[in-house]
């Protein structure tokens, strides 16, 4: 009787539902509580449907997509979008100014370039990456508000939303969310990107844990998110190695060459979009400059991982803001780093 | 007997030309400047969550503008004024939107039974409409929409966006230029696996069970025939170049228990004069099949989904294909080292191409001609008789549904002159 008692209380308490969907290249985790199955199958098919919506606006390997139609005639001739896909536009657009171009949504050539768009990548010759950074450059697109068009200045130009669609699609599934009434939920964009609504009955938040570069099971930190944002970038995703040096799929725009030197930048943010494009920028910016960028980013914290997966160099990781202790798990003793804004490096031997 | 229900061939080829046309110059035309005197001003009612994809395709449009919102649900204005970005002004009776002097055109996207009242009281206000598929929910209405829409001379544009998808038209006109030979059965799918059903804010509250989930309910829907299978009947219709002669149906609420009024599943076979058919299945317990419909031919097969086209190849075999020898010359045989037991068909299949000019999906292209058409004042391709053929073929489907009897079209409708 106690039992059954029990177990009708524990009907009436939300519970967690969970599903997975195909979406952007990756695969999209929602957990969230709801009352029963039917709230929860119909809170997924509305977050999983916007996250689809966004995907047909913004995917540039779909012919249809609005990004794909902007690709194909905004060179020749200003090309109208609506509200939503400019605002985004002119969003990636304020990141690259703030980011000195080290976030740019001009990227692909370069991406094609290196041959990340097809594999695993491999150098280019000097014409093509030549060719390649000529087509690159976020000043190469005119955004007119009044018109709301699009245009770029020379043929080749296009726009990749890699580095923020994903975290705009979590923003739009967990606005959606909100808006039907969810309280605690979890969005999950193939692990790069999660956005926390609320937390968990009786939890202070959902537990998210940073892993090492490579090391999936070792934990670095763990961090309790509740109605914000985290993005994690790393080099270990896709990169190719040539005469003893890692090439990753994260391009420098300025430079027109991958990255090198940092391995795993973690930040956490109000926003998935503003936390996917700025592990994107501060990865390519750096820890010192990337801090700086963080600075004026209100909310915004971070953990970067240092060094060259495979080479010689030591590994080191840096706090911003870090709101819990973090430590190199594959080192038995190393340091802990606490937290606002003071820089501790922890230093192993490449495993 | 069913001659006063076939659509003439030459009406119907020229409709879809026009369609195309329209569509390629829409597309091709999407980036130029746009004077003032061009601005074209819609009004929506039904901002929901079909009306807010449609507002966001209709303002890729240049020159377009959303100057007036209606919904019975206020914080859907909220959100539709998120979408044009502006305070743009609202009302909860559709009728006040129409008093606005403003308007060139209304788009309509509110539940299916509202379709006849919100399109003809917009088209005797002097505006133009893009209205959601279906056209109506009842036969009657379906009728009313035609005339209404010849005695005010305004443009009438149905929401079957796939008319104007380029792989639909490509696919279309090979099927005509008989590529896939004769062609007598379509098999067409909208299966999903979950319950249909949409979030509601407060799911104790009933107005609002209604609102959102209206689909569930058959005062306002015509339920998954309505809602999943107007696009796939619009194909046939098109493929087959005729009404319907007779549908028998199927269908039940056998496994989402839930309160819900209309079907969980149905079946839905259309016969068409010359012996052709067209089955329906929509299930949502089981989405293997996805959305898509196949057209089989007697030399091949065309799938369509809502993405692309395939089109497949069926060799002749003996004296039953209507396959020409050209093809198998044209196409050639192929020797191998080694016999491979594979099929002799099929195989990957072909995409069907899409032309180079053709730019953005199908709600964009299909929004893009209807400003097309009000700027110079040309007929829709997805017109109202488009609209009425599929929306007829709906109702005496559900009909077919409900009573488990075999409906004959000729004996409930007769297509408007």
């Amino acid at each position: 009787m106690a039992l059954a008692l029990a177990t009708l209380a524990h009907a009436q308490q939300p519970r967690l539902f969970t599903d997975s969907r195909p979406a952007m290249g990756t695969i999209f985790t929602i957990h969230l509580y709801a009352p029963d199955a039917r709230q929860a199958s119909a809170h997924f098919d509305a977050a999983f449907d916007e996250v689809e919506r966004i995907e047909e606006a913004l995917s540039n390997y779909r012919p249809s997509s609005e990004l794909s139609r902007i690709n194909r005639d905004a060179a020749v001739v200003s090309v109208t979008t609506d509200p939503e896909v400019f605002a985004l536009l002119q969003r990636s657009l304020d990141f690259s100014r703030r980011s000195d171009g080290a976030f740019d949504i001009t990227v692909g050539p370069l991406m094609r370039a290196w041959g990340f768009f097809r594999g695993q990548g491999s150098y280019p010759s000097a014409e093509a990456l030549a060719a390649a950074r000529s087509k690159v450059g976020w000043q190469l697109v005119a955004l007119d508000p009044a018109a709301r068009t699009v245009r770029f200045a020379r043929r080749g130009v296009e726009l990749d939303p890699g580095g923020i669609g994903k975290g705009y699609a979590v923003d739009r599934a967990a606005a959606l969310l909100r808006e039907s009434g969810v309280t605690a939920a979890l969005i999950d964009a193939g692990g790069s990107t999660l956005y926390a609504i609320g937390t968990p009955p009786g939890k202070a938040g959902w537990l998210v844990h940073i892993s090492q570069p490579e090391r999936r099971e070792a934990v670095v930190s763990d961090v309790l998110l509740r109605d914000e944002s985290l993005s994690t970038s790393g080099n270990y995703e896709k990169f190719f190695r040539l005469g003893g040096r890692m090439y990753c799929h994260i391009m420098d725009p300025r430079t027109g060459e991958p990255v090198q030197g940092m391995m795993q930048t973690t930040v956490i943010a109000p926003s998935a979009t503003d936390s996917d494009a700025l592990s994107t920028a501060t990865f390519v910016m750096g820890r010192e400059r990337g801090a700086a960028l963080l600075k004026t980013i209100p909310g915004a914290r971070a953990l970067f991982i240092t060094g060259d997966a495979g080479s010689e160099h030591s590994t080191a990781f840096y706090s911003f803001r870090w709101p819990t202790e973090a430590g190199l798990p594959w080192r038995a003793s190393g340091p802990a780093v606490s937290s606002n804004e003071r820089k501790h490096a922890g230093r192993t031997q490449p495993q | 007997m069913n001659d006063h229900f076939r659509i003439n061939r030459r009406e119907f080829i020229g409709t879809s030309a026009g369609a195309l046309a329209g569509a390629l110059a829409a597309s091709s035309g999407a980036a130029a400047a746009v004077p003032p005197s061009d601005q074209v001003n819609l009004g929506i009612i039904g901002p929901g969550s079909r009306g807010s994809a449609l507002m966001r395709a209709f303002l890729r449009v240049p020159g377009v503008k959303f100057r007036a919102l209606c919904d019975v649900y206020e914080p859907r204005l909220a959100a539709a004024r998120k979408i044009t970005g502006e305070d743009t002004p609202g009302f909860a009776d559709y009728r006040r939107l129409l008093e606005a002097k403003d308007l060139d055109a209304i788009v309509i996207a509110t539940p299916l039974s509202f379709h006849a009242a919100h399109v003809t009281d917009s088209l005797e206000s002097g505006r133009h409409v893009y209205g959601e598929k279906d056209q109506a929910k009842t036969v009657a209405e379906c009728d009313k929409v035609v005339h209404t829409v010849r005695r005010t001379g305004k443009l009438y544009q149905v929401g079957l966006q796939y008319h104007y998808a380029p792989w639909y038209q490509e696919g279309l006109r090979q099927i005509r230029a008989g590529k896939i030979g004769q062609v007598t059965q379509i098999y067409a799918y909208w299966h999903r696996n979950n319950n249909w059903r949409r979030a509601v804010p407060d799911p104790k509250d009933p107005k609002l069970e209604r609102l959102f989930n209206w689909r569930m309910y058959k005062e306002f829907s015509g339920g998954l025939l309505a809602e999943l299978g107007t696009h796939h009947i619009h194909l046939a219709n098109q493929v087959f170049g005729d009404v319907p002669e007779s549908v028998i149906g199927a269908g039940g609420i056998d496994y989402w228990k839930d309160g819900r009024e209309v079907a969980d599943n149905v079946q839905v076979v259309y016969r068409y004069p010359g012996g052709r058919t067209l089955f329906f299945s929509a299930i949502t317990t089981n989405r293997l099949e996805g959305a898509q419909i196949k057209v089989y031919g007697t030399g091949g097969t065309i799938v369509f989904t809502q993405a692309d086209g395939m089109s497949y190849y069926e060799p002749a075999q003996g004296a039953n294909s209507a396959v020409p020898q050209e093809l198998v010359v044209e196409r050639g045989v192929t020797t191998t080292a080694s016999f491979r037991a594979e099929k002799p068909y099929g195989g990957q299949g072909t995409p069907l191409p899409v032309p180079e000019d053709v730019r953005g999906n199908a709600d964009y292209l299909a929004c893009a001609s209807f400003i097309d058409c009000v700027r110079n004042n040309k007929k829709p391709g997805a017109d109202e008789m488009w609209g009425w053929i599929s929306g007829v073929a709906v109702a005496l489907g559900n009909e077919a549904i409900e009573s488990g009897q075999r409906i004959v079209f000729a004996e409930h409708v007769k297509k408007p002159a």
